[in-house]
């Protein structure tokens, strides 16, 4: 019995424990589900607008619409080293020090100004995380489904006899580096 | 109970047994079913059915969680794996990874391994260059290794066999070093290609060819591909991701399916197998010992012929480990030399440059292929301070420069407008490499994998005759590579352990003589005639082409002599 009770006692309290996080403390929910990292939402509302940044909406999609905010993070928790995630959350919380933890409310014209001078700023963690989230937006811009379809069209079946041995270069017309 | 066990032998017997599902295996399958023979295909690995379980096959590029890139822990654990350049995001799940079977690495050796249905033929890079007399008799003329126990007559017949039925694109070329096959038409080299051709043609005076890659895919409709259900290679340059068009040869898409439709085919997965069964009395071998990879339970198969296509050093490992009275240091072992003279392919030396003519040129679309360069040293003579030689291959292609530049609607507008760069020359080197019996597998007397099948010891690694030739590589196509213009040249070399050219051959090797070799001219173990080993391990020499199309031809070659041979009762 003293042994059931245990168990039952064991369940209750990992019950307790499972519960623990959705008990919500924390200011806002992460949207995102990392293996590893652990994130706060302000981190998580900071990269969003710092790729938003870099690939803006304007009149075509651009890096959010894309999701490169969530394909940034899904990259570094699950392809990087633990040191180099140490190093990318650093330059995050730098950045976001340096910005007085407010750049998510700046404007536009602001943000961009800023990201664009802390591309050398003297901080190297701060340079070294804004060239792998903009390494790595542009990877999943340059890869998502509107440059595939609309800016550079890809074929994923090119189909039979399809590969040109010479083709002359027409000067005028733009490149499609996916043809 | 007795009668159980009855039952369960009559069950467990077959007309042949196949050891290995990929390339050579499946080829055993095809010709044994065809032919009537009931036929068990052990498979150690997982099940992979054609189309079916090619999961990222059809994914679009923005479909890929992480673009691409492979996962740190992946890597991290597996550095023997994530060292094959094949293995990426979208083709993880065709490798077997490091601790399914661990092995003791006495030189540094890079043994990929892919156990499932199909094996590495899901996987290969797809070239098949036949090999030649000049290839065949070289250990005689050049004094290393043995003697062939076939000449290219023996064997032609069975490329063309292979070839008809998995089909290759290639050019006829009529050189003497490498022989021409059953081609269906080329994808064919670019302005660039061929212009390295001919400067190379002007300048050895014909001595040395830059020809068309024959690969393994179909350009051409043909009745013997509509009924396996392939069709034209659609140049999606997809292959490792396995091909829903069944557009280039796997055992997957081709032999093995050919071989179901027949009936014949019992194809058994998670069947690791332990050793090969020999009954002293008989004098021969009655079956397989088999472990069930998740259950861990044992069974015993039996048949009157056995092929062993468990992969080079597989099968080595497989004989090895079948210890009998007769056989106390593996299985047809009398000379002791099983397991040693193993050879490779040399990849250990590359070049790459630019080149800035044809700047109003480029190519468009993908190519499953690339140009080729046979073996021009030490043909006809001896001429270097090396033996043999190496073939290389070759492409070239029109270098696009991404602009990514700032940040904002300029960066966006920027990504949209690339410029043309040089074209970007490569070559890499594939080196014939000389078996030595020092260079060999031997079990492990203590360590064993999960199984309890003892780990491989892998002592094997590049010699003196392998860095003369890689020098001469270097140099030679600097050579070739300026007198066709070509600039910052850049040359690699010493990046690359032996077996990460996935080219490993021999140690079960053929030959004339019981006391030197292992196999007969039919690829029959000399001292127990109803096991053959007709993959890597078969190997005498490895000349310099890529081997797959060989372990085939050997394959459907000795499956029939088998099936002759049952004839005859």
């Amino acid at each position: 019995m003293n042994r059931r009770n245990a168990l039952k006692n064991l369940g209750l309290f990992t019950g307790g424990v499972l519960l623990f996080p959705s008990c919500d403390f924390s200011d806002e929910k992460v949207g995102i589900i990392l293996n590893k990292l652990k994130i706060n939402a302000k981190q998580e509302s900071l990269l969003t607008s710092i790729v938003d940044t870099i690939i803006p909406e304007d009149n075509t999609p651009g890096g959010i619409s894309a999701k490169c905010h969530n394909f940034v993070w899904a990259c570094i928790d699950d392809c990087t080293s633990p040191e180099d995630q140490k190093k990318f959350i650093e330059g995050l919380n730098e950045f976001n020090t340096k910005t007085n933890d407010s750049f998510d409310q700046k404007n536009m014209e602001e943000r961009t100004k800023i990201v664009d001078s802390s591309f050398s700023d003297e901080n190297k963690n701060i340079q070294n995380f804004l060239n792998s989230v903009k390494g790595l937006s542009v990877w999943c811009y340059t890869k998502s489904e509107h440059f595939l379809t609309v800016e550079m069209p890809y074929k994923l079946v090119p189909g039979a006899g399809t590969y040109n041995t010479c083709k002359t270069i027409d000067p005028n017309q733009k490149i499609n580096s996916n043809a | 109970m007795p009668n159980f066990n009855i039952d369960n032998t009559t069950k467990n017997t077959f007309d042949a047994i196949v050891i290995g599902s990929g390339m050579s295996g499946g080829w055993a399958a095809k010709e044994f079913t065809e032919k009537g023979l009931k036929t068990l295909v052990l498979e150690r690995g997982k099940s992979v059915e054609h189309i079916k379980d090619y999961p990222t096959t059809n994914m679009q590029p923005w479909e890929l969680k992480h673009g691409g890139q492979l996962n740190y822990d992946l890597k991290k654990n597996n550095p023997i794996a994530a060292s094959c350049y094949n293995l990426r995001e979208d083709s993880q799940h065709f490798f077997t990874m490091d601790d399914e079977q661990p092995y003791i690495q006495e030189k540094p050796f890079e043994w990929i391994r892919a156990y499932q249905t199909g094996g590495k033929s899901l996987l290969w890079a797809r070239q098949t260059q036949r090999m030649g007399d000049l290839d065949f008799e070289g250990p005689v003329r050049d004094n290393f290794a043995v003697d062939w126990p076939i000449r290219y007559k023996d064997i032609a017949p069975w490329y063309s066999h292979v070839e008809k039925f998995i089909g290759i694109s290639g050019e006829y070329d009529n050189l003497d070093i490498l022989p021409d096959g059953e081609f269906l038409k080329s994808m064919g080299l670019n302005c660039t290609e061929e212009h390295f051709r001919d400067v190379v043609a002007k300048k050895y005076g014909g001595k040395r060819h830059v020809i068309y890659g024959r690969c393994a895919h179909i350009t051409e409709n043909k009745e013997i591909f509509t009924k396996q259900g392939r069709m034209l290679c659609q140049q999606r340059d997809l292959c490792r991701r396995g091909c829903p068009f069944g557009g280039y040869f796997s055992a997957n898409s081709s032999t093995l399916p050919w071989a179901q439709k027949t009936g014949n085919l019992t194809l058994q997965n998670n069947a690791v197998v332990h050793s090969i069964i020999y009954d002293d009395k008989k004098e021969k071998a009655t079956g397989v010992l088999v472990i069930d990879a998740i259950t861990k339970e044992t069974t015993e198969y039996y048949a009157p012929v056995i092929f062993v296509n468990a992969s080079a050093l597989g099968s080595n490992l497989i004989l090895l480990n079948s210890k009998s009275k007769r056989f106390p240091n593996g299985l047809g072992n009398d000379n002791g030399l099983l397991g040693k003279y193993i050879a490779f392919h040399n990849y250990n030396a590359s070049i790459n440059a630019e080149y800035e003519g044809n700047l109003d040129k480029t190519t468009e679309g993908r190519r499953p292929t690339s140009a080729y360069l046979p073996r021009f040293r030490n043909v006809h003579k001896q001429e270097t301070d090396f033996l043999r030689g190496y073939a290389s291959g070759f492409s070239a292609s029109r270098q696009i420069h991404q602009n990514s530049n700032g940040i904002g609607s300029s960066l966006k507008e920027n990504l949209t407008n690339p410029g043309y760069g040089n074209w970007r020359v490569g070559a890499h080197m594939m080196g014939e490499t000389i078996p030595k019996e020092e260079s060999q597998v031997r079990l492990d007397s203590e360590k064993t994998d999960k199984y309890g099948i003892p780990q491989l010891r892998i002592n094997i690694d590049y010699d003196e005759n392998d860095r003369k030739m890689m020098k001469d590589y270097l140099e030679q196509f600097t050579e070739m590579f300026e007198a066709a213009g070509f600039t910052n040249i850049k040359t690699n070399s010493n990046y690359r352990a032996p077996g990460n050219d996935i080219h490993e051959m021999g140690g079960i090797r053929m030959g004339k003589d019981p006391k030197t070799s292992l196999l007969d001219k039919w690829n029959r173990l000399h001292n127990c005639k109803n096991v053959y080993v007709t993959d890597g391990a078969c190997m005498t020499t490895t000349a310099t082409q890529n081997p797959s199309l060989m372990f085939m031809a050997l394959a459907a070659r000795a499956a029939n002599h088998a099936i002759d041979e049952s004839k005859k009762g």
